[in-house]
């Protein structure tokens, strides 16, 4: 199979760089009219695309809204059109200028978090002005995040629109707390790599033609799916000066091979995705500042941007790397991906040394991360099956939290581990025999993929479990069924020490639901047993109830707040139960449980579906 | 005492750095210090940069060339 790494290089001439302002400003009045500051900024841009041009890259210019002010830019955009084939789109990062703080009377910059009525003026007067100025309207757009609305009214606005950087992949908390509580970019929950968003959420990929919201949207970076997940999101990406804001670099020699390394891994990914594998590149000029960012002097930032480029132009140069426009690019995904076909990355740990391996997982119903160092337990979920009508803005229940709820998330909601009391978010199982219990999150080990025209398949290495008399060797395989929005997964006991024994299986998720981590309100839940002798369902009052059904086939809770069912089924016979939680441990967990002996296999599912 | 402003280059609170926070540090020039406004880290420019190497040490694969990205 012909392997495809398609990569976006997008470049935007921001009058006013973020950070630039702040950086070269220190101890001057704020003045974004500066001509240094408008001096300098055109200098990046022009020093971005010629490194591009020079390895032989094509690159989709975003132009902002302030540089539409500017001659020069605007030259600059229309030569290497002409010249290099270079895409002019239009951004909507870049609003900040002494035009827009007239006009708007506002420090706002970020366009998802202004009031509807707002996004609207401010999406025609930037479409307009870049009409007036090129004679045709942008085929691509975006900024860090484009809310449902948003992209709603761009496309049937202007329709030529279709494609737009629309996330910063697990650019939420974390970020924010990186910034010192001060950097409102709340939108974990997303995509990694592109996708075609649904016109009810961004966040979540569109199921069918009606769904669709008529663009591609691509995430600003392409960025490490572990390090990212655990840390700041801006020290691990394809985006060389954040590699240096990491201090991801040998300070004597200036060298970064995690760079090379993430664009390799990214590459690696055609494995999972019938050959077609991502990359995007997109560094703000802010980042290019001749002051030096932090602790890197200028030339080393520039040094790391020339690195990047070369590398993807070697990739080229040997035959193995596309570079395409957005609009290019948008074209070719359309042609690639059908609307339910999942995007896959069995990702492993490129900076710690740790060997750590996790699987990503994401259609139009759910992401889900699988945490092989926890034995393929289930570490995050995000629902998309109930495409959350989430408004973002001024004017709204969410003025900055754009974030996909989750069910699990492990590192805001605890997982496995939880300090004196209570339960984190997780879905796993537990192995129990003569008064001792394991959990399978304890048991580290690898998933090996494979797949079928209708299924992407993890098989785990068998692990060992030791209890006092009896060792248990189970394996774990891991089925996404497409379209099913549901996990299947597999335990089967290959061995046991004593072949007479039988353990019981305890299948579970704790689960919660949030964007924070901080706790949600849990009253509205309803927890049920579904099938079986004694069928039973609870509302949440944090009274630490438990119900089971003998027999039963289903494990159920519903979630009002978030649309939101999520069961855990089985069609072996089974104990189903489920447990409310408390004040100190505001979680659900719904489970089946089962003996099991030497040979047997326990089937179950983890399914979600939109209430109501 | 007259104002702190940033240094030539714009160092961050190395103890704050690992534990994930980005703080931009300011220069006691009087005392000819870098120190931190959120926690209690003070240290001249070369103390700056002998924890800045320390940070590194938890990227034990940084210098690390990868050609294999799976377990098979």
């Amino acid at each position: 199979m012909q392997n495809d790494f398609v990569v976006n290089i997008i470049h935007r001439p921001e009058m006013v760089p973020e950070y630039a302002e702040k950086v070269t400003g220190q101890g001057k009045k704020e003045d974004i009219g500066r001509k240094s500051l408008l001096t300098e900024s055109l200098d990046i841009f022009k020093f971005q695309q010629e490194t591009a041009h020079k390895n032989g890259l094509k690159t989709t210019i975003q132009m902002t809204y302030a540089s539409l002010f500017n001659e020069e830019a605007i030259s600059i955009a229309k030569h290497d059109h002409d010249t290099y084939g270079d895409e002019i789109a239009l951004s909507l990062l870049g609003l900040p200028c002494e035009e827009f703080r007239k006009k708007y009377n506002t420090k706002d910059f970020c366009i998802w978090m202004f009031s509807m009525e707002d996004k609207i003026r401010i999406v025609d007067d930037v479409f307009g002005k870049f009409y007036d100025t090129f004679g045709f309207y942008p085929e691509s757009t975006g900024s860090y995040y484009m809310d449902a609305d948003l992209t709603n009214y761009i496309k049937s606005k202007y329709p030529s629109v279709k494609c737009a950087v629309a996330t910063c992949w697990e650019e939420g908390p974390k970020a924010y707390h990186t910034c010192n509580n001060s950097w409102y970019t709340l939108f974990d929950g997303g995509p990694w790599n592109p996708w075609i968003p649904s016109k009810q959420n961004t966040h979540a990929p569109a199921a069918n033609e009606e769904e669709d919201s008529g663009i591609v949207a691509i995430p600003h970076l392409s960025r490490d799916l572990i390090a990212c997940y655990d840390g700041n999101g801006s020290n691990f990406g394809t985006h060389p000066q954040n590699v240096l804001r990491g201090m991801i670099y040998d300070t004597k020699t200036w060298e970064y091979p995690y760079l090379y390394n993430i664009i390799d891994q990214y590459r690696a990914l055609a494995k999972y995705n019938d050959g077609y594998s991502y990359n995007m590149m997109f560094v703000g000029p802010g980042w290019l500042n001749k002051m030096g960012r932090w602790e890197a002097p200028y030339e080393l930032l520039k040094k790391s941007y020339e690195d990047g480029m070369a590398y993807y132009g070697k990739l080229k140069e040997e035959g193995k790397l596309k570079d395409l426009t957005m609009a290019e690019f948008a074209d070719y995904y359309r042609a690639k991906k059908p609307y339910k076909e999942p995007e896959c990355a069995l990702w492993r740990d490129i900076l710690y040394g740790s060997d750590k391996q996790v699987f990503w997982y994401a259609d139009p119903y759910m992401r889900a991360c699988i945490n092989m160092d926890q034995g393929g337990a289930l570490v995050d979920l995000r629902p998309y099956v109930a495409k959350l009508d989430w408004k973002v803005g001024i004017g709204t229940p969410h003025v900055q939290d754009a974030s996909y709820p989750f069910l699990i998330q492990e590192k805001y909601r605890a997982g496995y581990f939880t300090h004196y009391a209570g339960e984190g978010t997780v879905r796993s199982a537990k192995i129990s025999h003569g008064g001792e219990e394991v959990d399978l999150c304890l048991c580290r080990t690898k998933a090996h993929f494979s797949e079928t025209p209708d299924a992407k398949i993890l098989t785990l290495d068998p692990v060992d479990i030791e209890f006092y008399d009896l060792t248990v060797k189970l394996q774990t395989v891991i089925t996404f069924e497409k379209g099913a929005s549901a996990i299947k997964f597999e335990r089967k006991i290959l061995s046991m020490s004593d072949p007479s024994a039988e353990v019981i299986i305890n299948e579970y998720m704790v689960g919660c639901y949030g964007t924070t981590e901080y706790p949600e309100d849990m009253t509205g839940i309803t927890l049920s047993v579904e099938g079986g002798k004694t069928p039973d369902s609870l509302k949440y009052e944090y009274k630490c109830r438990e119900l089971s059904s003998e027999g039963g086939s289903k494990a159920v809770a519903s979630i009002p707040a978030i649309d939101t069912r999520v069961s855990i089924e089985t069609k072996d016979e089974a104990k189903v139960y489920i447990r409310e939680g408390y004040a100190f441990s505001p979680m659900y967990t719904i489970g089946i449980s089962k003996n099991i002996s030497e040979g047997e296999v326990i089937t179950t599912w983890l399914n979600l579906e939109k209430e109501n | 005492m007259a104002q702190s402003g940033k240094g030539k280059l714009n160092y961050r609170c190395p103890s704050c750095f690992l534990r994930d926070l980005d703080i931009d540090m300011f220069f006691d020039k009087d005392k000819g210090e870098y120190y931190c406004i959120r926690c209690q880290f003070t240290g001249t420019e070369d103390k700056v940069l002998e924890m800045n190497e320390m940070v590194r040490t938890r990227y034990k694969a940084m210098m690390q060339r990868f050609e294999k990205f799976d377990f098979d």
